[in-house]
C-alpha cells in the first residue's frame, strides 16, 4: 500500500513536471520552415538604451511593410553577452538570423560563411557608398561578412567650466599629443581638476594612436597574422602612454572609473565613444565639450561598434533577411538612427543629408564626431582578435604601475599573441 | 530466509530496504546522470582536443597539450595563487565571524530577530547590485570607505585598483556577502543543542568558557565540518565578483581566480580545450582538498561511510 | 552564555549591533541613492542624502526593462525549483540514512563530487544538451538543470542523522513500512531542518545567474539577476533608477525571510525529543 502511494507521488511528479515543460514551449521559436507562406526572423541587437529603441522602432516599420516577413526583435545584451550567446547558440543551430552586434564577421566569415559578399552585390545596394574604412570594419579575409552599422570613434570630450576656469583657448585644438599633454597638466594646475586625461578604453585609444605612429598593430602575411604593436613606431606610442602616468595627468589603472570621475567633475578631458554623446548631451552638471583627437605622425581614428550581419544560412530566410538589412542600410535609415544614436552615419551621401547637415550644424559635439570621420579606418579582424585586446589590456596596466617598461610589455605581449594564435 | 534478504557482492541486504532505496534514489540518480555524468564526460573529452568557440572547423584531439599549456601559463599559476589566498582568508574569517556572531547570538539579547536578519540581509542581495554598491565603496577618490579611512587618520587605499589590495577588497565583499549563511546554519547547530546539557552543567558549577568549549564546540563539531567543507568548495567556485568588479582579472591579474581564468578562456578566447582542461584541474583539486578535510575529521564527521 | 541566565549580554549585544551596522549599511546607502537624482549620484564630495526624493527612480526601472515580468519568472522558476529540488533531496537523504543499500559509499562519492563542479564548468555541454531537446528559452530549460544540489542533500542527511534511533525502531516495531516512516516520523522531527534547507535552497536559485544567463535570450523568460544586468546596461549611467531597482528586488525577499524565521524558531521550540 505504502508503495502505490509512492509510485503515484513519483508519476505525479512527474506528470507535472512534463506538463510544464510542455506548457512553455509555446515560446519556442519555429525551427522548422515551411515551405510557403510567412517568414518568421531572429533577430538580436547588442544595442541598449535609445539606440536599442531606435532600432526597434525601425525595424518595426520594415515589418509593417512587409506584412509577410515576421520579425522577433530581442535585445541580446552587451557586445561580450552576445558573443558568448551567439558562440553558443551557433552549436546547437539556435543561432539568431540577424545580429547587430560586435564583430559579427568572426561568426560568418570565420565560420566560412561570406555569403553577404554576394549579396552586397544588389542592384538595390550601393556598397561603394559607404565609407571604404567602414566597409573594412565588416569584413573577414578582405571579403564582407558584415555591414557596418552602429559605428563610433572615440571622442576627446571635455568639461568646459574647467577649461574656462584654467585660462585655455580651445578653438585652436592641439594637433600633437605633446601639445595636448601640456594643455591637460595645466588643467590640474590652474583649474583645479583632479587628473587631466583618461579614457576609458585604453585599448581603443592605443590603437587609434598606434596608427597614428604609423603602426599597423598588426598584418596579414598570406595565411598567417603577426603582430607589429612592438615594433618602434609602437614602442614610442608605449612610452608616451606612461608618460601620461608619469607625469600625473592620467591616473593609473583606473580606466573602468574614468567615465564616473569625468562625470562628477573630477576630470578635464575624457576619451570616450561618440556614442556617449546622446547619453551625456544636457546631462552633464558642467558645460559639455569635445575636441578633435590630437594625433602623432598623423590623426588616425579606429572604429569601434557593431555590424549588421545574417547568420542564417537558410535560403528562405537569408532573402528575407537581406530585405531587412538593406532596409536598415538605406541611407536616410541608418543616417536617422546614427542622429538619434551619437553613432555615426555609414554613407558618403548622408552629409548631403539635411537631417544630418542640420545637426552637425547645430551640435558641437556631434560635428567634431563627424569630422573625424576622414582618417577613421577599421583595424583588421582575426580570429584570436579578443585574445589580443585582453593582452593590451594587460600591458597597458604594467605599462602604467611602472612593472614592465614600455618595451619589454609591448615584445612580451607580441609574444603571447603569437603562442595564442598556434593552436 | 530468502523472502526477508538478499546477498548481493556478499553482503546481506535487507529487501524491503532495497526496494525502498530504489524507489527513493531513482530520482536523485536521474538527476545526477544527466545533469552531471554525462555533461563531465563531455567536458573531459574536450580536455584533451583543441574545441574552439570561434574556430570550430578545425576540431583536433590534441591529448595533453591543454594541460602542459595551463602548467606552464603565467595567468594560470596566478589565478591558482589568488585563488589560495583568497580561500584561505575568507576561510578563516568568514568561519571564525560566524561561529562569534552565532554564539553571541544564541545568548540572551535584545532584538535577536532583527539582529539575525541584519547579519543574513546582504546574502539575499542580487549580486550584480550588491557588487556595484561595492565597486563606489571602494572609489579611491570619491567612495565612502577611503572617507571613512580619512576619517580615521588613514591613508586612502587603492582598494580593488591596487595590485597590493585587489584581493583583499573582494575577500571583504565576499565575507559581507556570505557570512549569514554560516550564520545561519551555526545557530540551528547551537540550538539543536538540548538545554538539558547545558543546565546539568551549569549545576555542576562549569563555567561559561568550560561550557563553550567543552559542550558546544564539541557538538557543533558535524556543523562546523560541514560549514567548512562548503566554504572550500564555494571559495573555489566564485566567480560573479570578481567578473562584475573587476571584469578583466583585476590590476595585473591579481584578483582572477581560477573560475574566472576558465570563463576568459572559454568566452574571451574561445580557447574551449583548455578551459575544459582547467576546469578538470580546479574539480581535482576541490577534491582533494575536501578529502584532506575528511581524514583530519575521520571519525567525527557526520557521513554516511 | 545560557538561554536561561538572568542577565542579558549586554556586552555582546553592543558588539553585535555595531556589526549589524556595517552589515546594513550598503543597503541604507542603497535606499538613499534611489531616490537620489543624477548630479546627486555624482557629487563630489559624495552626498548621502538625496537633495530631493526623487520617487521617478522607480517608475524609471518599470519603464527601461519589464521589472514584473522578470519578477514573476524568478518567484516561479525559484519556487518550482526548489520544490523539485528538496523532493528529490528528502527522499535521497532518507535512503542515505535509515536504509542500507550495495553502493552506498560509491554513490556518497558521487554526489559528493557534483558539489565541486562549477556551474561554469559544464555550461556548453548543457547547452548543446538542452538546446538539442528544444528547451532554450522555456521554463523547463532554466529549471531542470538546476535541480541537483548535493549542498541541500547532505544537509538533510547532516539533520536527518540527529533523529535519534529509537523514534525509527518504535515505528518499525508498529509495523511501519519505510515510506512511512519517512512520512510520519523523519518529516514531522525535522520540520525546522527541512524549513532551513527550503530556505537556502531557494535562496540559491533566487539568485542563480551564469545558466539562466546563458539558456534565456527571450525578455520573457528571463529571471531577476539577469533582468538586473540588463538593467545597468541600460542604464549605466543612471546609478539611482538601478538601486531602486535593487530596492524592489532585496526587500520583498527580506520579508520573505523574516517571515520564515519566524516559523523556524516556533518549530525549533516545538519539537520534542531531541535528546
Amino acid at each position: 500500500m505504502n508503495m502505490k502511494r509512492v509510485i503515484m507521488v513519483l508519476l505525479a511528479s512527474a506528470i507535472l513536471m512534463g506538463v510544464y515543460a510542455q506548457g512553455q514551449n509555446e515560446g519556442k521559436p519555429a525551427q522548422s520552415v515551411e515551405p510557403t507562406g510567412p517568414v518568421k526572423l531572429q533577430v538580436w541587437y547588442a544595442l541598449s538604451g535609445a539606440s536599442g529603441q531606435t532600432f526597434v522602432g525601425q525595424a518595426q516599420a520594415f515589418a509593417k511593410e512587409h506584412p509577410e516577413i515576421e520579425l522577433e526583435l530581442t535585445y541580446s545584451g552587451s557586445y561580450a553577452d552576445t558573443a558568448t550567446k551567439v558562440s553558443a547558440a551557433l552549436l546547437s543551430g539556435t543561432a539568431p538570423d540577424v545580429a547587430v552586434m560586435a564583430a559579427a564577421q568572426l561568426y560568418t566569415g570565420g565560420q566560412g560563411n561570406f555569403e553577404m559578399e554576394s549579396l552586397v552585390k544588389d542592384k538595390d545596394f550601393d556598397i561603394n557608398d559607404i565609407y571604404p574604412g567602414m566597409q573594412q570594419y565588416g569584413m573577414f579575409s578582405n571579403r564582407i561578412c558584415a555591414l557596418p552599422y552602429g559605428i563610433s570613434t572615440q571622442v576627446l570630450y571635455y568639461n568646459k567650466d574647467i577649461i574656462a576656469k584654467s585660462g585655455i583657448d580651445l578653438s585652436t585644438p592641439p594637433k600633437t599629443w605633446d601639445e595636448f599633454l601640456k594643455i591637460a597638466k595645466a588643467t590640474q594646475q590652474k583649474g583645479g581638476a583632479e587628473y587631466g586625461f583618461d579614457t576609458s578604453d585604453g585599448v581603443w585609444l592605443i590603437k587609434s594612436m598606434l596608427s597614428q605612429n604609423g603602426n599597423s598593430i598588426v598584418e596579414k602575411k598570406g595565411d598567417k597574422v603577426n603582430p607589429t604593436f612592438n615594433q618602434e613606431s609602437g614602442v614610442q606610442v608605449a612610452t608616451f602612454w606612461k608618460k601620461l602616468v608619469t607625469e600625473g595627468v592620467m591616473p593609473a589603472g583606473q580606466h573602468d572609473n574614468s567615465e564616473k570621475k569625468f562625470l562628477a567633475g573630477n576630470m578635464a578631458f575624457i576619451a570616450a565613444t561618440s556614442s556617449r554623446i546622446s547619453k551625456w548631451k544636457g546631462n552633464t552638471s558642467f558645460a559639455l565639450g569635445a575636441i578633435p583627437m590630437p594625433g602623432f605622425k598623423k590623426q588616425s581614428l579606429a572604429l569601434g561598434g557593431n555590424v549588421i550581419s545574417i547568420i542564417t544560412t537558410d535560403k528562405k530566410k537569408t532573402a528575407a533577411s537581406w530585405k531587412l538589412v538593406k532596409y536598415m542600410m538605406q541611407e536616410p535609415n541608418q543616417s536617422a538612427f546614427a542622429l538619434a544614436t551619437g553613432y555615426l552615419p555609414v554613407h558618403k551621401s548622408s552629409v548631403n543629408n539635411p537631417a544630418v547637415k542640420e545637426k552637425v550644424a547645430g551640435d558641437p559635439l556631434y560635428k567634431v564626431a563627424i569630422g573625424q570621420l576622414d582618417y577613421a579606418w577599421a583595424y583588421l579582424s582575426f580570429s584570436e582578435m579578443g585574445t589580443m585586446d585582453n593582452l593590451i589590456w594587460g600591458t597597458l596596466d604594467e605599462i602604467e604601475k611602472g612593472i614592465t617598461e614600455p618595451k619589454q610589455a609591448m615584445d612580451k605581449a607580441a609574444s603571447d599573441l603569437l603562442k595564442e594564435m598556434k593552436d | 530466509m530468502s523472502e526477508r534478504k538478499m546477498t548481493i557482492g556478499g553482503k546481506l541486504y535487507d529487501k524491503e530496504q532495497l526496494r525502498a532505496a530504489t524507489v527513493l534514489l531513482l530520482p536523485l540518480l536521474i538527476a545526477i546522470l544527466v545533469l552531471f555524468i554525462f555533461p563531465v564526460f563531455r567536458v573531459v573529452f574536450y580536455s584533451f582536443s583543441n574545441y574552439n568557440l570561434i574556430k570550430r572547423n578545425d576540431f583536433r584531439i590534441i591529448g595533453l597539450d591543454n594541460f602542459t599549456y595551463l602548467f606552464t601559463d603565467v595567468k594560470f599559476g596566478k589565478a591558482l595563487r589568488n585563488t589560495f589566498t583568497f580561500a584561505l582568508s575568507k576561510l578563516l574569517l568568514d568561519t571564525s565571524i560566524a561561529l562569534v556572531v552565532a554564539l553571541v547570538l544564541d545568548t540572551r539579547i535584545p532584538l535577536r530577530h532583527y539582529l539575525r536578519s541584519a547579519y543574513f540581509a546582504p546574502v539575499v542581495v542580487p549580486i550584480v547590485a550588491s557588487s556595484l554598491i561595492w565597486i563606489w565603496f571602494f572609489d579611491p577618490g570619491i567612495g565612502p570607505f577611503n572617507q571613512i579611512r580619512a576619517f580615521l587618520g588613514l591613508k586612502p587605499s587603492q582598494w580593488i585598483y591596487g595590485e597590493k589590495t585587489a584581493l583583499f577588497s573582494i575577500v571583504l565583499f565576499s565575507i559581507w556577502k556570505g557570512v549569514g549563511y554560516n550564520i545561519v546554519l551555526f545557530l540551528s547547530g547551537l540550538q539543536n543543542i538540548p538545554d538539558s546539557y547545558i543546565e546539568a552543567a551549569q549545576v555542576d558549577g562549569a563555567t561559561n568558557m568550560q561550557i563553550l568549549w567543552k559542550i558546544k564546540l564539541p557538538l557543533l563539531r558535524p556543523i562546523t565540518n560541514f560549514v567548512i567543507m562548503m566554504g572550500i568548495i564555494n571559495t573555489f567556485k566564485v566567480f560573479a565578483e570578481v567578473n562584475v568588479m573587476t571584469p578583466k582579472g583585476g590590476p595585473l591579474y591579481s584578483t582572477s581566480l581560477i573560475v574566472n581564468y576558465i570563463y576568459e578562456q572559454a568566452f574571451t578566447n574561445g580557447k574551449m580545450g583548455r578551459a575544459c582542461a582547467a576546469s578538470i584541474l580546479l574539480f581535482a583539486i576541490i577534491y582533494l582538498l575536501t578529502l584532506i578535510q575528511n581524514r583530519m575529521n575521520a571519525s567525527k564527521t557526520i557521513d554516511v561511510e | 552564555m545560557a538561554k536561561k541566565r538572568k542577565h542579558t549580554n549586554w556586552l555582546g549585544f553592543v558588539l553585535l549591533t555595531a556589526g549589524s551596522l556595517i552589515m546594513i549599511f550598503p543597503f541604507i546607502w542603497m535606499i538613499l541613492s534611489s531616490f537620489k537624482t543624477v548630479s546627486d549620484v555624482y557629487a563630489y564630495p559624495p552626498r548621502w542624502i538625496p537633495s530631493h526624493w526623487e520617487f521617478d527612480n522607480y517608475v524609471k526601472v518599470f519603464q527601461m526593462i519589464p521589472f514584473g515580468r522578470y519578477y514573476l519568472n524568478s518567484i516561479y522558476t525559484s519556487v518550482m525549483q526548489t520544490l523539485m529540488e528538496i523532493t528529490i533531496c528528502i527522499m535521497g537523504a532518507y535512503a542515505f540514512v535509515a536504509l542500507d543499500f550495495p553502493g552506498k559509499k560509491m554513490l556518497n562519492s558521487l554526489v559528493r563530487s557534483t558539489m565541486f563542479v562549477p556551474t561554469i564548468v559544464t555550461l556548453i555541454p548543457m547547452y548543446v544538451m538542452v538546446s538539442k531537446a528544444h528547451l532554450v528559452d522555456t521554463y523547463a530549460g532554466i529549471m531542470l538543470p538546476q535541480i541537483l544540489s548535493a549542498f541541500t542533500l547532505y544537509l538533510l542527511v547532516s539533520f536527518f542523522s540527529t533523529i535519534p534511533k529509537d523514534l525509527f525502531d518504535s515505528a518499525k516495531l508498529d509495523g511501519c513500512g519505510y515510506y512511512r516512516i519517512l512520512l510520519n516520523v523523519v518529516i514531522p522531527n525535522s520540520k525546522s531542518s527541512i524549513s532551513t534547507a527550503v530556505m537556502f535552497a531557494f535562496l540559491g536559485h533566487w539568485k542563480s545567474y551564469t545558466w539562466p544567463l546563458i539558456i534565456t535570450n527571450k525578455q520573457q523568460y528571463r529571471t531577476l539577476p539577469i533582468g538586473m544586468k540588463y538593467l545597468v546596461q541600460e542604464s549605466s549611467s543612471e546609478y539611482q533608477v538601478m538601486m531602486a531597482a535593487s530596492v524592489m528586488a532585496i526587500v520583498p525577499v527580506l520579508v520573505v525571510y523574516m517571515i520564515f524565521e519566524k516559523q523556524l524558531v516556533k518549530s525549533i521550540t516545538l519539537t520534542g525529543m531531541k535528546a
